[in-house]
């Protein structure tokens, strides 16, 4: 019996009447992982672990939805005794003594990390490719990339080895692999979860978020992990919601907007053509969707470039060799421990970005560079929210194009960041975005839509996509739906 | 525009970086660093904003931490996770010059 | 001939501040304890950690904003320096480039009978990096000290001597102390000092190559180690030599200022806001909360003092105690005689102190008591010579005064009629030293204040005797 391919209601009900046991649930996502092993979706299993766990859950009573259930978590979340690499050399040893925030978050709720997924090297990258440990596999079509850099946690989920995992979106991370993969995947409001305990690409920027196959558990997991951490100053004070509390509801009367640069060329027209096609829909239910201009959309890419890269460089400077994590042996001095640990450590794309992070803070430069994107990110930030004066939501799609081939060159340094040209925004300005599947392409690949929403209005965002997941009705699972071999 | 940065621009950022290159990777990175550096400049034909910066996406009133002692770790603890230890101590190459900062 | 130059000072102090905990965690702010003990997560840097940040040091940083007559920033944000170094755990220090807490302040000083003030620039958070001990081939890093919150005071290039600059150090020192920011300890590297110094010729003229020495151990020191720079530079400019800008450190046991580094084309510290901690914004309650709890500084002390009628001498003699002075305060509502007690508490109870390694605080002499005490040595009940017989039991036993004198039979009779009915007793007893009186001997009183003593067995008020005595033999 495949337990955890049912709807999460039904799972819980067996729970309660103690017809299965999270023994149960932990051995199903372990076999499907093992059955899964070519996709390279996990860095880490915590095989003994979860068991144990989940053992000790037999006999405690069943308190909330999400109890007992297993949960994969990207490996750039701290979990004490159990290794987090970041997907990177410089970490590939490391055991954390203290646990991340949204860890103990998941503790609480009694739910079960079963592994550390796949994902690029220090989440930069959009692909997954840069990860130390290989890339993982596109469920639909294994030629494929997943995307990235949250690759590994959408790879498990749109394999259907289980129904919730945890990534993390600095410029998109969560939503476009979402998308390439067909799930669904949330990038809350900038400090709607601690980034205690997530190891930091560009502190600004960083944010962790549910993935999931389908609305109603994502917003279910993002009830979890919310809520303002004392560990954390960039984390907000918000009174508790439930986020599912909206799903299901109808779209009359709600006004959405759709950016035009959002669908210029840039975008394949094959993508363009879906989302227009979900437009129609909207409308013919009730809502309003206008074509709108918004100021600086074409720029967050290099935006990002200068914001990310510039706190990357100094948020990767504590890998040194000295307190943790790789070190170069019997270094002649301490000048040859740092280059050569570092030169060793990280990966090409890794140290492409530092290096350039560090020019840009370095002398001038951060008047020229640094201090202008922060501006023009002010300003950038305000344009969007002004949107809502007039609108619930903003629409477009998640990728320019649909997963691509895995061997596809990696040569051209600025494709990773144009990967993620339409999603960067939210990033920018702090806002909430989810990819929600609305079709396929040609070759059976999934196709994506993102919604934006107002700072703090993520339960309107699951309003809209689990009405679009409703409607569209496809069928997600790749398993079933047949892979394409071509 | 000059389409690759010199070898002394790349050893520059790779010294501020503190990564070792070597004479291959730096002809590598005279191209990709160029090409990326070539991205950021368009930052210098956007017009038309003001001059206030972001640095935090909301800003409320800032969360102090009490001045109450927390959980420490054992001095065992801190050594444990370093390559390099010798009593209660984490260990370095020697250190030559004095400290830049404080 | 040697020609004359105008030395220009700036001198950066930090200061540790007197904290439970770190600026950034919530570990212990301790000196002397065992190696790597007073650390967590944060401290050390581990990967995903972020800072939180304690509201002492930013009631600290307000109060000596204050102390310092510094503009107060409302609105500020903190700074990242990166820079790789192996007492620098995250690689990067957190601390405040673009928006200082303080600014634009001044402290004054008093330069041969002058009043000067030395301007400051700008004061601003940190925290500080851990320690390092060299051994041979290894350093050994101990992070106790990482994440302690320090504030860095920074002088305007105002100074134009190795006098004012000790002058002014002394002041900030004692200003920090009596504000309760730092215990100020250079031995402990709770205040330690940088100094730049250049020379030039005419006022008019632009600053010339400076020189920065670090880490100076002592007040003395950095007067020593100015001197020496401003003569080694005097020196090179007579030769008509040129140098580099760079960075010495004053050698103890040479007294004199060694090359570092020549500073290249200067440091590339890409500063950056700290994204992990939003704006703090100062608000009214916060400063007068803060204001409020300044403690009367040294400057008001002295002033106080010397209207009750105490020395100058002795009010910079107290101030240069905070024990005592501080004990003394606690009596500005009451009548104490201020210059007896200064006395007092500088004479005789200094020397129990310091002999015994005490502090007022430790001793058993309360408010009441010491309010009787002065009071009874005011009235001469109790005699200074009394007094050293018996001040280890006033400053150790709870007993009152009274029962101490009791018991140590120093009960100083003061009746006057008691004293009178004893004096006519004497005389009448001794006619002889009576008539040698009369006859102009005045060996004879003291003789007849010897019988009265003695009668007494001590214990009669020696002033009251003699004035009753004389007055008797003169009838």
């Amino acid at each position: 019996m495949k337990y955890l391919n049912l709807e999460i209601k039904k799972i819980n009900r067996l729970l309660k009447e103690g017809k299965i046991t999270p023994v149960d649930l932990v051995n199903e996502a372990f076999e499907n992982i093992e059955n899964n092993k070519e996709l390279n979706a996990y860095i880490t299993l915590n095989k003994e672990e979860a068991l144990k766990q989940a053992e000790c859950l037999i006999n405690k009573e069943v308190d909330n939805i999400l109890f007992g259930l297993p949960i994969a978590v990207k490996d750039n979340i701290i979990t004490k005794g159990l290794r987090t690499t970041c997907a990177s050399h410089i970490l590939d040893e490391f055991i954390p003594i203290y646990n991340a925030t949204v860890v103990e978050k998941l503790r609480a709720k009694n739910m079960i990390i079963i592994g550390k997924t796949n994902m690029d090297e220090f989440a930069m990258g959009s692909s997954s490719r840069t990860s130390y440990f290989g890339s993982p596999r596109n469920p639909w079509n294994k030629k494929k990339i997943s995307g990235g850099s949250s690759g590994g946690s959408a790879t498990t989920i749109a394999a259907r080895d289980l129904l919730f995992a945890l990534g993390s979106d600095t410029g998109g991370s969560i939503r476009q692999p979402a998308s390439y993969t067909g799930i669904v995947g949330m990038k809350p409001t900038y400090g709607r979860v601690s980034r205690f305990g997530l190891v930091a690409y560009a502190s600004s920027l960083d944010q962790i978020g549910p993935m999931t196959r389908n609305v109603y558990e994502n917003a279910l997991l993002l009830n979890a992990i919310v809520g303002e951490d004392e560990k954390d100053l960039t984390s907000v004070n918000k009174r508790e919601e439930d986020f599912t509390r909206l799903i299901g509801q109808n779209i009359h009367n709600m006004k959405i907007a759709i950016p035009n640069f959002f669908m210029s060329d840039i975008v394949e027209e094959e993508i363009r053509k879906k989302v227009e096609e979900t437009i129609k829909i909207l409308e013919n239910n009730g809502a309003t969707v206008d074509y709108i201009d918004v100021k600086y959309l074409e720029n967050t890419v290099t935006l990002y470039q200068i914001i990310a890269m510039g706190e990357a460089s100094s948020n990767l400077a504590r890998f040194d060799g000295i307190r943790y994590g790789y070190s170069k042996e019997n270094p002649e001095n301490i000048e040859q421990l740092y280059y050569k640990t570092r030169a060793e450590g990280f990966g090409e794309e890794v140290k492409r970005r530092i290096m350039i992070g560090s020019y840009l803070l370095s002398g001038e430069n951060a008047k020229v560079y640094y201090n202008k994107a922060l501006s023009i990110r002010d300003d950038m930030r305000k344009e969007l929210i002004k949107v809502f004066q007039d609108y619930d939501l903003i629409i477009g799609p998640t990728t320019t194009t649909t997963a691509y081939d895995l061997d596809d060159s990696m040569d051209d340094p600025s494709k990773s960041f144009m990967d993620d040209v339409l999603v960067i925004p939210a990033n920018m300005a702090g806002l909430p975005g989810l990819n929600i599947p609305i079709g396929f392409d040609h070759s059976h690949m999934p196709i994506g839509l993102h919604i934006i929403g107002n700072s703090f209005e993520e339960a309107k965002i699951y309003h809209l996509a689990s009405f679009i997941e409703k409607a569209v009705g496809l069928e997600l699972n790749p398993n079933l739906g047949g892979e394409n071999d071509e | 525009m000059k389409d690759q940065l010199t070898k002394e621009e790349v050893l520059h950022v790779a010294n501020l970086a503190r990564i070792e290159i070597s004479e291959k990777e730096i002809e590598k990175y005279q191209l990709e660093l160029k090409q990326l550096l070539n991205d950021v400049e368009k930052i210098n034909e956007v017009e038309g904003y003001d001059n206030d910066i972001l640095i935090a996406c909301w800003s409320g009133p800032t969360n102090l931490r009490k001045d109450e002692t927390g959980e420490m770790l054992n001095p065992n603890e801190v050594i444990k996770s370093a390559p390099r230890h010798s009593g209660n101590y984490i260990e370095v190459p020697v250190v030559i010059s004095d400290g830049e900062g404080a | 001939m040697m020609s004359k130059y105008i030395p220009t000072v700036g001198i950066e102090v930090h200061v540790e501040l007197k904290t439970n905990t770190k600026i950034f965690s919530s570990s212990k702010n301790g000196y002397g304890e065992t190696a790597n003990s007073l650390t967590n997560v944060v401290d050390l840097g581990y990967p995903g950690t972020l800072p939180t940040l304690n509201e002492e040091v930013i009631n600290l940083a307000i109060k000596a904003a204050t102390i310092l007559n510094c503009k107060i920033r409302r609105q500020m944000h903190f700074d990242r320096k990166n820079y790789f170094y192996p007492d620098n755990p995250k690689n990067y220090q957190i601390t405040q480039s673009r928006t200082p807490i303080g600014y634009d302040g001044y402290v004054e000083i008093e330069v041969q009978g002058e009043m000067k003030k030395i301007f400051i620039e700008e004061m601003h958070i940190e925290e500080d990096t851990c320690k390092s001990a060299h051994r041979g081939s290894v350093s050994l890093l101990d992070f106790n000290r990482a994440g302690v919150p320090l504030i860095e005071i920074v002088t305007k290039a105002c100074i134009t001597s190795s006098e004012e600059a000790k002058l002014y150090l002394e002041k900030l020192k004692q200003l920090l102390f009596y504000g309760d920011i730092s215990d100020c300890k250079m031995e402990e590297g709770s205040m330690r000092c940088d100094a730049n110094v250049s020379i030039r010729k005419n006022e008019e003229d632009p600053l010339g190559v400076k020189c920065e020495i670090k880490n100076i151990g002592s007040i003395s020191n950095v007067a020593v180690a100015i001197e020496k720079e401003i003569e080694r530079q005097e020196k090179l400019v007579n030769n008509n030599e040129t140098f580099q800008e760079q960075t010495r450190r004053f050698d103890d046991k040479i007294s004199d200022t060694v090359l570092m580094r020549v500073k290249e084309t200067g440091n590339d510290y890409r500063y950056f806001p700290e994204p992990d901690i939003p704006y703090v914004e100062l608000t009214d309650q916060m400063i007068e909360s803060a204001i409020s709890s300044i403690p009367m500084l040294p400057d008001e002390r002295r002033q106080l003092y010397i209207t009750r009628g105490v020395t100058e001498i002795n009010a910079n003699k107290l101030i240069a105690n905070r024990g005592l002075s501080d004990y003394l305060n606690e009596f500005i509502d009451t009548n104490l005689n201020f210059k007896e007690a200064v006395n007092l508490l500088l004479g005789d109870i200094s020397g129990y102190l310091n002999k015994n390694e005490k502090t007022i605080y430790d001793t058993t002499l309360t408010k009441e008591k010491f309010l009787d005490l002065i009071k009874k040595m005011e009235e001469n009940i109790l005699t200074s010579k009394n007094l050293k017989d018996i001040l280890n039991k006033i400053l150790e036993s709870d007993d009152s005064i009274d029962n101490i004198m009791k018991k140590c039979n120093i009960s100083n009779i003061t009746d006057t009629k008691m004293l009178e009915d004893i004096v006519l007793k004497v005389i009448s007893e001794n006619e002889e030293s009576v008539q040698d009186y009369k006859s102009g001997k005045d060996r004879a009183i003291k003789y007849l204040m010897g019988q009265i003593m003695k009668e007494t067995r001590g214990s009669a008020n020696p002033q009251m005797v003699n004035q009753i005595l004389i007055r008797e033999l003169n009838k």
